[in-house]
This record gives C-alpha cells, sequence and structure tokens, in this order.
C-alpha cells in the first residue's frame, strides 16, 4: 500500500516548513506550527517501529513477572496481599499467554496487556516496603536489570525530540529493537 | 468511544466520587492544592476540550475590569496574546484607568490564565499572595487583581503588571526556556543576582506574610517533605496514562528517605532560566511564575535549579546552571549569600526529588492534558514527554547511586 505512512508525515512537515510556517505573523501560531513539524518529523522515525517496541515489551514483562511470581512461590514469607497480586499475574496470563503467538495479536491488544502487566508490576513495587528483607532483597536484584533496560529504551525512543543533553550517546532505538535483522527479544 | 486498557485508567480518564475521594485520602497534600486539584478531577469529565477561540475575551475583561475597578471609563487596548512559556494562556494589554491616586494613566498589563487542564494545576490564589509577598524584597511583577475561582472569564486568573525585559537572549527559542545559552559576558552580569536573588528568598520571613493559601509546616519535622511529596505523588495517580515501574519505585524510595525540614522557607519551586527576566542594563527585574511555591526545605530549590535537566550543556561536555555558572560555584555562592549549610544528603534526596517531579510533570501531566485535548498547548504537551523520559532516565541512575 502506498504512499507509505513516512511519506504522508514527511510532505505534510515540507508543507508546515515551507508553506505554512513563512506565512504566519503570529509568533504563537508560528511557535505552534513549529512543535507540529518536529512532531512530524519525530513521529517519521519512530512510527513503523511502535508495534515491535510494544512487542518487545510484552515479552519483557511477561518475563519479569513470571520471574517474580517464581520468587514468591518459592517463599513462605511473603505477606498475603503480595500473594494477591501473584494470583492476579497468573489471572492475566490466561488472558495473554506467556507462549501465545503475541505477534499476531493486534497493536491494542498488545498495548492493553503492556499496560495490565506495568499496573501489577507497580503493585509489586509498593508492595516492597512490606517484604521481608531477604525476599526484598531478592526482589531488587529481579528489578535492577530490568528497570535498566526500561531507561535505556525509552531515553533511546525518545532521543531525536531533541531534549536529551547525551543525545548522541544513546543507541539508535532500532539497535535495541533488533539484533540480526529479528526482534531483539531478551533471552534468559 | 474511547477505549481504556485498564480500570485504573478508566477511573482517571473518567474519575467518579468514590475514586476521587479515595485518592484524596491516599496522597494527603494542602488545602489549597487539594481544592484545585479536586476540581481538575470533577472537570475532567464535564469540560469539553479546550477552546482557543478567544474573540469575546476583550469584552469579558473589560468588563470585569469595569466592575473591580468601579470605572466605567477605563480603556483597554492592545489585547495580544503572548507566545513562550508551557503552562498557562498568557495575553498582554495596555489599561487606562485611574490607580487610586486621581490621575488616569496607561500601564501595560498581563493576564496569566489557567487553560481547562494544564501541565501543572496550580491555584491563583497562591500565586498572586505570593507575589504580593514577594513584592520589595526581590523583582517581581506587581498583581493587580486575581479570579482563582473563574467565574469572570470561564478561567481562573491573574492579572498583573508587564515588565519589559528580556527572558530568552536573541535566538534561543528554547522550549519553556530550558537549556538556555547566555553569552559569557551576560552570565558574568547575572549569576550573582541570579543566586542572590535566590538566597534572599530563602531568607524571607514567611511567618510575617500573608500566605494563608499556604500550610505552615513544623520545624525539624518531616511534614513539609510529605506535603511536597504528597502533591506529586497524588498529581501522577491522577493523570498518568500509563504505569511506570521506574517512577513507582522512586516514589517508594523518596518516602522510604524522607528528610525532616530543619527550616522552613519559601521555596520557589521552578527558579530556572526561562522564569526570570532582565533588562537591557543585564539586572534581573522580575523573577517570574511562583505558581509552584511552597514552604519547604531549601534543598529543594538547590536541587531543582542544579537539575543537569534542565541546564545548559556546553561542549566540553559540563553543564551550567540555567546556563549562568556551574553548579559548584552556584552553591558555594549561595552558601555565601543565604548563611545556608548545604547538606549534600538531603541535596541527593531532592536531586531525586527533583527528576521524580520532572517525571510526573512531564510524562503524567503533560500526556494527560494533551490527551483530554484540554489546553491550547495540546502538540508540545506531547512533545515534552521526550523531556520527561530523559527525566526518568536520570531518576533511575541516581536511585542506582542511591542503592
Amino acid at each position: 500500500m502506498s504512499p507509505e505512512i513516512e511519506q504522508f508525515l514527511s510532505g505534510m512537515k515540507k508543507t508546515i516548513e515551507d508553506v505554512v510556517m513563512p506565512n504566519l505573523s503570529d509568533r504563537f501560531a508560528q511557535e505552534q506550527a513549529s512543535i507540529v513539524a518536529a512532531s512530524l518529523g519525530f513521529l517519521g522515525l519512530i512510527q513503523d517501529k511502535t508495534f515491535h517496541y510494544e512487542l518487545l515489551e510484552n515479552q519483557e514483562y511477561k518475563r519479569v513477572l513470571t520471574d517474580i511470581n517464581e520468587l514468591l512461590s518459592n517463599t513462605f514469607s511473603a505477606p498475603a496481599a503480595i500473594i494477591e497480586t501473584t494470583t492476579k499475574v497468573t489471572d492475566h496470563f490466561d488472558t495473554d499467554k506467556v507462549d501465545d503467538p503475541t505477534y499476531l495479536r493486534p497493536y491494542k491488544f498488545i498495548r492493553g496487556s503492556n499496560e495490565a502487566m506495568k499496573e501489577l508490576l507497580c503493585e509489586f513495587i509498593q508492595q516492597q516496603a512490606e517484604m521481608p528483607t531477604e525476599l526484598r532483597t531478592a526482589f531488587e536484584a529481579l528489578m535492577k536489570p530490568f528497570f535498566k533496560s526500561i531507561e535505556l529504551r525509552e531515553r533511546s525512543w525518545v532521543k531525536a525530540l531533541g531534549f536529551d543533553p547525551e543525545a548522541e550517546q544513546q543507541a539508535d532505538i532500532a539497535d535495541l529493537l533488533y539484533k540480526d535483522g529479528l526482534l531483539n527479544i531478551g533471552k534468559r | 468511544m474511547r477505549e481504556y486498557y485498564t480500570p485504573t485508567l478508566k477511573n482517571r480518564a473518567q474519575p467518579n466520587d468514590d475514586w476521587i475521594h479515595s485518592i484524596r485520602q491516599k496522597y494527603p497534600t494542602e488545602r489549597t492544592l487539594d481544592e484545585v486539584l479536586t476540581k481538575k478531577l470533577r472537570n475532567r469529565t464535564h469540560t469539553a476540550e479546550h477552546k482557543t477561540d478567544f474573540s469575546d475575551l476583550e469584552n469579558q475583561l473589560v468588563s470585569f475590569l469595569k466592575k473591580a475597578t468601579g470605572q466605567d471609563d477605563l480603556v483597554l487596548k492592545n489585547l495580544h496574546r503572548l507566545s513562550g512559556g508551557a503552562s498557562k494562556e498568557q495575553f498582554t494589554f495596555d489599561l487606562t484607568w485611574n490607580q487610586g491616586n486621581s490621575i488616569r494613566s496607561s500601564e501595560k498589563l498581563i493576564l496569566r490564565m489557567d487553560p481547562t487542564e494544564s501541565i501543572v494545576e496550580t491555584h491563583r490564589l497562591r500565586e498572586s499572595q505570593m507575589l504580593n509577598a514577594m513584592w520589595g524584597e526581590v523583582p517581581v511583577p506587581k498583581v493587580h487583581w486575581t479570579d482563582p475561582v473563574g467565574k469572570e472569564l470561564g478561567h481562573p486568573f491573574l492579572i498583573a503588571g508587564f515588565l519589559e525585559g528580556t527572558v530568552q537572549p536573541e535566538g534561543g527559542d528554547k522550549a519553556s526556556g530550558l537549556g538556555m545559552f547566555f553569552e559569557p559576558s551576560l552570565r558574568l552580569d547575572l549569576k550573582e543576582q541570579f543566586v542572590q536573588h535566590l538566597a534572599k528568598i530563602h531568607t524571607i520571613d514567611w511567618r510575617k506574610k500573608d500566605l494563608t493559601a499556604y500550610e505552615s509546616p513544623r520545624e525539624n519535622h518531616v511534614e513539609g517533605n510529605e506535603w511536597s511529596l504528597g502533591w506529586w505523588e497524588r498529581v501522577w495517580q491522577e493523570d498518568a496514562v500509563e504505569a511506570h515501574p521506574i517512577v513507582e519505585n522512586a516514589a517508594l524510595w523518596l518516602r522510604e528517605n524522607m528528610p525532616t525540614v530543619e527550616k522552613p522557607v519559601i521555596v520557589h519551586g521552578d527558579y530556572r532560566s526561562g522564569n526570570f527576566m532582565y533588562t537591557e542594563e543585564h539586572q534581573i527585574n522580575a523573577v517570574l511564575d511562583w505558581e509552584l511555591s511552597h514552604i519547604g526545605d531549601f534543598h529543594e530549590d538547590l536541587s531543582y535549579t542544579t537539575c543537569q535537566i534542565l541546564g545548559t550543556p556546553l561542549e566540553d561536555g559540563s553543564v551550567l546552571t540555567s546556563g549562568l555558572l556551574s553548579k559548584d560555584e552556584f552553591l558555594d555562592k549561595y552558601q555565601h549569600y543565604s548563611g545556608n549549610t548545604v547538606d549534600p544528603k538531603r541535596l541527593f534526596y531532592f536531586d531525586v526529588f527533583s527528576y521524580y517531579k520532572v517525571a510526573v510533570i512531564s510524562v503524567a501531566t503533560s500526556s494527560r492534558a494533551a490527551y483530554g485535548r484540554k489546553t491550547h498547548l495540546d502538540a508540545m504537551m506531547n512533545l515534552l514527554s521526550g523531556f520527561g523520559y530523559t527525566g526518568i532516565s536520570a531518576l533511575q541512575r541516581l536511585l542506582d547511586q542511591g542503592s
């Protein structure tokens, strides 16, 4: 199907910059038009990666929540509220199964599942205060590399927006998402 | 019909009374902040998307001013919208009226008005009280009228004197003044004043000022910091368009590591380039944007002001605080002018707090405002997520150090 989305966006950006902006006399309108042009430029760069970004996150969250559930099922010291959250995780995995071919699902399904998993992980994070020391240490050890991977991924995603003073040091999002031409789903 | 991915997201988009009540109970904050945040939630489903049609603004403004002054012969001219800024809608106009000394005169004024939802939901009464408290202490615009409710022009507003000066140097063009570049000679002229004004703000005896819209935290107590954190935690829970593990973890760290406030001071809350103005003679003639001010720990301002993400990166890799001076020089000068001693542990706590606040404002609220199409700056609100996620990255790196 053509034109490709990238071409649509690039055409709109060019029109805004070359035709609309030079003819705007109001400073507020000029300012907003330049923001629209910048947004179109950003969309042009990331539009073909959005589905895979969510798919990668889907796999990462499934992996970390599975690990947390394993950790908690191997301990007798987890408080009841935490056990309740593990049950919610198990229930969620009935909707979006860990080993399902999620890549065949629509974008909105994956996005919704990811949001549900993020909220569940945040519940565990809030519950750290109730965890016995040993359990909390083990939980923190699981989370540390996970936090790092979120941080690197998000920072690469937004680097083209121009706010990052260390943008040049961040990987391109395509390099983080793909390895050898395939989606770089983290292996255990 | 919009699709909500989870019940939490539905509650945030369509808050009902029970949910609003539970949020208020869970995240207590100052009374007037509670007032505006609760109003924001109640309005969320009751207001349509924000309109940027101001064809009737002049008539409404004239009619308000006639009522407020009792002068039917006042004249309003040259109403213009201002560019720049990221939260309020701002307009300037010339007003000719009798200012109480029986002499008719003209003055250029600025109208700061809330959009339907803003990147920061704040109280115009707090802002006007703080501006009045600062009058004669540090350079600020003079407040003439305030409507914190919004019954006069449809939205809460504040009208103050307009000060002529420069916020962004020529060719600055930075969103909200972040990372602004000042020529070295300009830095030399401004940096001393920049630190002196902050030191002055922190040494004002706020108990002698009319700040009834602000709560007064106790000395050597955590409550000042609890209110500060409660404010931003609440905003995150009200506005986030997606859950975020790093932000959640940061909130827990901030709660578990919260220091006491030894001696509460007036905290500006957004002290940086873009929020001060200078004259052609390179004198700072206005400290602006007091909407995030509160009474708290002076380290909160120091950490925020020296926060790398708000600074100006130079080619050699260093970062200038507000584009003016290094962090070390800023802190040295601050201690000299204020007499306050900087506690590195508290400073670190507020470094984490500052990035948490950046994340709440630039990832949660900015996205929420654009999601609901509630501002005059929806496109900019989306773009600012880039600033927010860069802030979350810095937040995570700090938490790694802290652990």
